[in-house]
């Protein structure tokens, strides 16, 4: 506006200057722009106390403006003569009124809807796209996202919250869950209208129904096996308490982020595992000493099995060996026995004595024990080391090498 | 006209606005306003069940009061239950209510705050009541559903019957939990329950680990004994199958068998230079030597 350009001193009309006197001394709480006289008059005067050594040039030039603007205002207003005020007024409030009526369009994105209320009455619900209110006193718009998938966390971990997350469950044991919920608004209308603090109660609606569903199950159920059970129970539970009350909430889904047992027994809980890997390890080694042990059986048992079997080979084969070699002397001793029984016996005596040592007694008629010299029985073979026979051995007994046995052992080769 | 006329417009303009704005007001579609005359309630616009809000005109020397028309939520404080079997129990629960008369409300319950006020000492005694007939299991996990209706009925009938212009929709546990003491206690029996797994679970491994092991050594013992058994007949098939051959072969001539016999076992058993032989001059071998050139 004109008159207000003498705030380029910094110093609008209706305000007081930091504190300081004013320049027009205590300023009236709103100058109207018609105080000419005041204006006008304290000017020149005013300039001084707050501008302390400004060259007296500007001063005059400002006064000079002001008055130049003073007086094109009063031939606009004043004078509502012929010219530009005539058409400046409607003009500017044209252009408010227009701005005011533009602030009616908005926008809807693709994932809200829009609900458009006329007084506070629900009025219409607009989709995706550039749409047009009554501007807002009149018409308001809410975006409510709806396809858009909201999620509301509940005892995460992250949060120093034991009490949000910490639930009894139906075996009496305390379980440590943090989950979340996916949701999304399906009818904005009563989401908006119907429910009051929709987020608020959605999480509240989220904890009572996770107790509930955690209170039936056992501890087991919620830390390990029956996590997915759970969650499906306590999304169906939460829908249908949400429909009770007509939230127009679809819940998409529940997701436990981590259900473990409390800090306090965590220690014991993991006791529990590494109890589970001895136990597994014990067996490991059970089953390693098994495969030893059975395996080196087997072979073992191979092992004396051919060892058998080589035995009877070998036995039959030397029988065989030494039956054909007794034929084949028997075969000649036919044609002369008494001579070859004879030679044969010469001949074994001459083998069996020539090497040995020998003592020849005459002890008919003897009646004292003879004693023979320790060195006489000396073994001739410098290797044989056995003690020798008896000194007090009987002659008699010697005296009857020839008695033919039955023979148990497999005799040395021919 | 100008200035006085402008001044003149100025004022009407100020009383018309003024005038409107005693006279006008809108009703959100989330409220129901109570429109009051010297404090006494006249009419109720946008009431549960009727849908009219918007702009509304009332007379300037009467005033309006709102209320809720949603579903809302009151978080109930938290309470101490003991319970039949005598355990505590701190339990949270939280109400969903809806405001059915206005004027009721308004004249028996004045605002916000008073209402919420009662319902908590309402919720808390009912709670109190219900749950404190019942074991502390039921509470927790076996019949908290039913628990949890029959003291939404409780309070539904209380409110009803205290005529606090309510409806009670729902009233839900939220957190039934142990008191800090008797969760030490819990704690204390989950740990030694594990403890007691954990041993189990090790014993277990202990008696699998021994088993098999016993398991390996047994069929050891019958894997080496059967293959025993197996050699010792082999090597009496062998020992049986030499005999025959020695029998078919010696039995042709006994005595020669036997004689031929002996001479080899002398041979092995006494040639080997390491016996001494005491003879006497009246053996066969030595016959000569005794009787000369004989006959």
């Amino acid at each position: 506006m004109p008159w207000s350009d003498n705030s380029d001193t910094g110093v609008k009309p209706g305000q007081k200057p930091g504190g300081k006197p004013g320049p027009w001394g205590a300023p009236p709480s709103s100058p109207g722009p018609r105080d000419e006289d005041q204006g006008e008059a304290n000017r020149p005067r005013g300039d001084g106390p707050r501008r302390p050594g400004p060259p007296p040039s500007p001063p005059d030039d400002l006064v000079a403006l002001w008055r130049r603007l003073r007086k094109r205002f009063e031939d606009e207003f004043g004078a509502m003569g012929p010219g530009l005020g005539r058409r400046l007024i409607p003009a500017l409030i044209g252009a408010v009124i227009g701005f005011w009526m533009l602030s009616g369009f908005y926008d809807v994105q693709a994932n809200q809807e829009g609900v458009v209320t006329t007084f506070g009455a629900y009025s219409r619900t607009a989709g995706p796209g550039w749409h047009y209110h009554l501007p807002v006193p009149i018409e308001n718009v809410e975006q409510i996202p709806v396809t858009t998938v909201k999620q509301t966390n509940i005892g995460s971990r992250t949060g120093d919250l034991p009490k949000e997350s910490l639930m009894l469950t139906g075996d009496e044991n305390i379980v440590d869950v943090a989950f979340s919920v996916q949701w999304r608004v399906d009818d904005a209308r009563r989401y908006l209208f119907d429910i009051k603090d929709q987020e608020d109660t959605i999480k509240a609606v989220a904890e009572s129904a996770m107790r509930e569903v955690v209170g039936r199950s056992t501890l087991t159920d919620v830390i390990a096996t029956g996590k997915a059970k759970v969650e499906a129970q306590s999304a169906a539970l939460m829908q249908k308490i949400l429909d009770q009350y007509g939230a127009g909430v679809t819940v998409v889904s529940v997701q436990i982020a981590s259900a473990n047992p409390p800090a306090e027994v965590v220690p014991d809980f993991q006791a529990v595992q590494s109890a589970a890997q001895d136990a597994q390890s014990a067996i490991n080694q059970a089953t390693a000493y098994s495969n030893k042990v059975v395996n080196e059986a087997k072979g073992t048992a191979a092992q004396k099995e051919r060892a058998a079997e080589g035995y009877r080979q070998q036995v039959i084969a030397e029988a065989q060996g030494q039956t054909d070699a007794f034929n084949a002397v028997y075969a000649q001793y036919r044609r002369a026995p008494a001579v070859t029984r004879e030679r044969l016996y010469l001949e074994t005596m001459e083998r069996v004595l020539g090497k040995s040592a020998k003592v020849i007694v005459d002890a008919k008629g003897a009646t004292a024990p003879i004693i023979l010299p320790p060195d006489v029985f000396r073994p001739r073979t410098p290797d044989a080391t056995q003690a020798a026979p008896t000194p007090d051995q009987s002659s008699q007994a010697a005296a009857q090498p020839a008695q033919p046995a039955q023979p148990a052992q497999p005799g040395a080769g021919q | 006209m100008n200035r006085r006329s402008l001044i003149a417009a100025a004022v009407v303009l100020i009383v018309a606005v003024a005038l409107l704005a005693s006279t006008l007001f809108t009703v959100d579609q989330r409220k129901q306003a109570i429109v009051l005359r010297f404090g006494r309630p006249v009419r109720v616009i946008n009431a549960l069940g009727e849908n009219n809000p918007g702009l509304k005109v009332k007379a300037p020397w009467e005033n309006v009061v709102f209320f809720d028309k949603q579903n809302q939520g009151l978080d109930a404080d938290t309470a101490e239950i003991i319970a039949a079997d005598q355990e505590r129990l701190s339990v949270d629960a939280f109400l969903r209510y809806r405001i059915t008369e206005p004027v009721v409300y308004y004249t028996s319950l004045g605002d916000d705050a008073t209402a919420h006020d009662r319902l908590d000492r309402l919720i808390s005694a009912t709670l109190r009541e219900v749950l404190g007939s019942a074991n502390h299991t039921d509470i927790i996990s076996g019949r908290r559903a039913q628990l949890m209706q029959q003291a939404t009925d409780e309070v539904a009938a209380q409110a009803k019957a205290e005529r606090l212009g309510i409806q009670v929709i729902d009233l839900r546990i939220k957190h039934a939990d142990l008191p800090e003491a008797n969760a030490e206690a819990v704690y204390q029996r989950m740990k030694t329950e594990r403890q007691q797994m954990a041993a189990q679970i090790r014993a277990v491994g202990e008696q699998k680990k021994l088993e098999i092991m016993a398991e390996a050594d047994k069929e050891a013992t019958i894997t080496i004994a059967t293959a025993d058994g197996d050699a010792a007949r082999i090597r009496g098939d062998g020992d049986a199958q030499r005999a025959e051959l020695f029998a078919k072969s010696f039995g042709r001539d006994p005595s020669f068998a036997a004689f031929y016999r002996a001479m080899q076992a002398y041979d092995t058993a006494l040639g080997q230079g390491d016996t001494t032989f005491v003879l006497s001059p009246d053996s066969a071998f030595l016959r000569y030597l005794k009787t000369g050139p004989g006959r």
